[in-house]
């Protein structure tokens, strides 16, 4: 039985050509879709126009990011525009990553997150792919808001919520996508983001000062091996690698034997997986 | 040190890899000792006597209420309040000016204080030079109302150098599920010897036993406190907040025995409990002031039980804590007070203090900073005479 299933499995995999690299400028054509657990749900509604959104939180904070190709040929500029509404689904996070506030009138406020972004992507070799991207959300506030910056050790949902939290995040990046054979890619990934401040802390409508100053800087890198399984889907693996300031101190001993406690940035490790299929 | 201290920074920037929580794995183990970087006035030579203040200062929050304590919902404060609270709790410590000062719920780190190192800053704003931190909490993200990396613990403050700086771990509570105590503070002493010159060497413990357990932990925690104070060679000090009531009574015994608590200590019903606390993790136990009679047995208590007296009348004076502050009012609207004791200081039995207190309130041992609104407990204070 299971010679049988890594038999089938091993036959499934795609060798007519390599996947095609993730994350990209590429924009598909008409039809065209894909969509992961983790990762979005995307498709092509017109040759050049694809609309995105992530299924796993959609209902809970409806979200859609549209990409348009601006340019294609060789060297690949696309635009996208996006809008997400977060609040119901940061509510449904209170009393873990956010105070129930059982005896005041402070909650999580309404808000609009737009975004745009600009992506770059170039062919070298024969199947190698490099993206260079630049995008910023924002902000919209649609009434008080009480909610201050997680500063947790999970990053992607720290930058997840950067800019409901922060009123800004903004990245650069850069990815290069390599093909191993027709049944590997190697995706290596760094970005910088740049949040906004931690802001004022706001108790019942009125500030109480501001909360204390953490580097807005994220520093993120990652690696991933996509794996082509079945006719056009793929596994992909990898680990995700970010550094910024959680308020983490060290102590550091002098020579006299008395100790001074300094301010570290923090190092996290993520193990990312999921299972993207795709059509076309 | 700065070269050597940044290239720390700089290596550790990239490396510095944490425990998602500490687990407090050691039964005692050196901490670091830290010194102020301004300049202090040199303590008294071979000194006869030493002036102590334990004080339990609520993480700089003042009078902020938390979630936890159900007359309020915070879980942050900026750093505007907290800088303002421990201006106001250093000026209270200068008032006094003790050689020794142990301070409880006094955080290094923690987001819902500001990030503020506690411990330096009492370093830098008191007569205290030197100055040891035990931690006893240390999470990188507490995933509970949005609580976020908490460093939490035991300091102890002195005037003479430190030379030896330890924590000693307690027993954990047994009545969590595993998530909940993972994440949850790890109950520590910190104990520092103190170097008086010509070779005579003080100990002093820095304690704070469990608030909410339901299963004895807290009972065991100050047994193991007591066997500590007995094995110890030096000449010591221990204080701190038992989060237990004094023992003028016995819980145990029945209505109208002599040792019943009836009309003596009240044990149940504190002003400042809130109905809602009820039921939860955040309820109070029930207090067993028996637990604490060994101490006054064998040690020397700051407040001899002849002094606190019996009822609430006598005992008034002495109370330490109260959830609810001056400026709230419970659900009867009767405004928060001091309403019981749960801080003390122990010495040897051979020893003696004088000059003992609870500073309340502003004017008591002219102290001007008005106590009851820098903290939910008062701290207490005392002379310790050296033999």
């Amino acid at each position: 039985m299971k010679t049988a299933l890594l038999v089938s499995l091993v036959s499934s995999l795609a060798l007519a050509a390599p996947r095609p690299a993730r994350d990209t400028a590429d924009v598909g054509k008409q039809g065209d879709y894909s969509v992961g657990i983790f990762n979005p749900l995307r498709i092509a509604i017109l040759d050049g126009v694809e609309l995105e959104a992530n299924p796993l939180v959609f209902f809970v904070a409806p979200n859609v990011n549209a990409r348009f190709r601006v340019i294609g040929g060789p060297l690949r500029l696309t635009a996208e525009a996006g809008l997400s509404l977060p609040t119901f689904g940061m509510r449904l996070m209170k009393g873990f990553f956010f105070p129930t506030w059982a005896t005041s009138k402070n909650d999580i406020g309404w808000m609009l997150i737009p975004r745009v972004g600009v992506l770059l992507s170039g062919t070298v070799l024969d199947n190698d792919v490099w993206t260079v991207r630049t995008d910023a959300a924002f902000r919209v506030p649609l009434g008080p808001n009480s909610a201050t910056q997680l500063n947790s050790f999970v990053a992607p949902l720290d930058i997840l919520l950067a800019a409901p939290l922060t009123g800004v995040c903004a990245r650069a990046g850069g990815a290069y996508d390599h093909a191993f054979g027709d049944t590997f890619r190697l995706r290596g990934e760094a970005n910088l983001f740049i949040t906004g401040g931690q802001g004022n802390l706001n108790v019942d409508g009125a500030s109480v000062g501001p909360i204390a100053p953490l580097s807005e800087l994220i520093v993120t890198a990652h690696v991933g091996l996509d794996i082509a399984v079945f006719k056009q889907s793929r596994i992909t693996v990898g680990v995700l690698w970010a550094n910024y300031d959680q308020g983490q101190t060290t102590t550091v001993k002098g020579a006299d034997g008395f100790s001074e406690r300094v301010r570290v940035r923090s190092n996290n490790f993520l193990p990312t997986l999921d299972y993207i299929w795709a059509g076309f | 040190m700065k070269l050597r201290a940044a290239v720390f920074v700089a290596a550790a920037s990239f490396a510095a890899c944490e425990w998602v929580a500490d687990p407090m794995s050691y039964t005692r183990e050196e901490v670091p000792r830290f010194k102020a970087k301004t300049e202090h006035p040199a303590p008294l030579q071979n000194p006869t006597s030493l002036k102590v203040m334990a004080w339990n200062v609520k993480y700089g929050a003042c009078r902020v209420d938390f979630w936890f304590d159900f007359w309020g919902d915070r879980v942050q404060l900026s750093s505007t309040e907290v800088n303002d609270c421990l201006s106001k709790i250093a000026a209270l410590i200068r008032e006094y000016d003790p050689d020794v000062l142990i301070t409880e719920e006094i955080e290094v780190g923690s987001k819902r204080s500001a990030y503020v190192d506690m411990v330096q800053y009492l370093l830098e704003n008191t007569n205290l030079k030197y100055g040891t931190f035990a931690a006893t909490w240390d999470s990188r993200y507490v995933p509970s109302e949005g609580v976020g990396r908490i460093n939490l613990g035991n300091a102890i403050h002195s005037r003479y150098p430190i030379v030896k700086a330890e924590r000693i771990r307690q027993k954990d509570r047994t009545d969590q599920d595993p998530l909940t105590a993972t994440f949850y503070l790890k109950r520590g002493i910190a104990r520092a010897e103190l170097d008086l010159g010509s070779g005579r060497t003080v100990a002093i413990y820095g304690v704070h036993t469990e608030a909410y357990d339901q299963d004895g932990t807290k009972q065991v925690q100050i047994k193991q406190l007591y066997d500590l104070a007995k094995t110890e060679t030096m000449p010591f000090m221990m204080g701190g907040d038992f989060n237990e009531l004094p023992p003028v009574c016995d819980e145990r015994a029945d209505a109208g025995t002599p040792e019943s608590c009836e009309g003596k200590l009240r044990l149940t019903e504190f002003l400042d409990e809130r109905a809602s606390s009820k039921g939860t993790s955040f309820a109070q136990p029930p207090y067993t002031p028996s637990v604490m009679k060994p101490f006054y047995d064998d040690f020397t208590p700051y407040i001899p039980l002849s002094r606190y007296g019996v009822g609430e009348a006598n005992q008034r004076r002495y109370f330490t804590h109260s959830v609810l502050g001056p400026d709230g009012k419970n659900d009867e609207g009767v405004s928060g007070t001091w309403n019981r004791t749960l801080d003390y200081l122990f010495i040897r039995k051979t020893d003696t203090w004088r000059d003992t207190d609870v500073i309340q309130e502003a004017g008591r041992m002219g102290i001007t900073q008005d106590a009851i609104r820098l903290s939910d407990h008062a701290p207490v204070v005392g002379t310790w005479e050296l033999r």
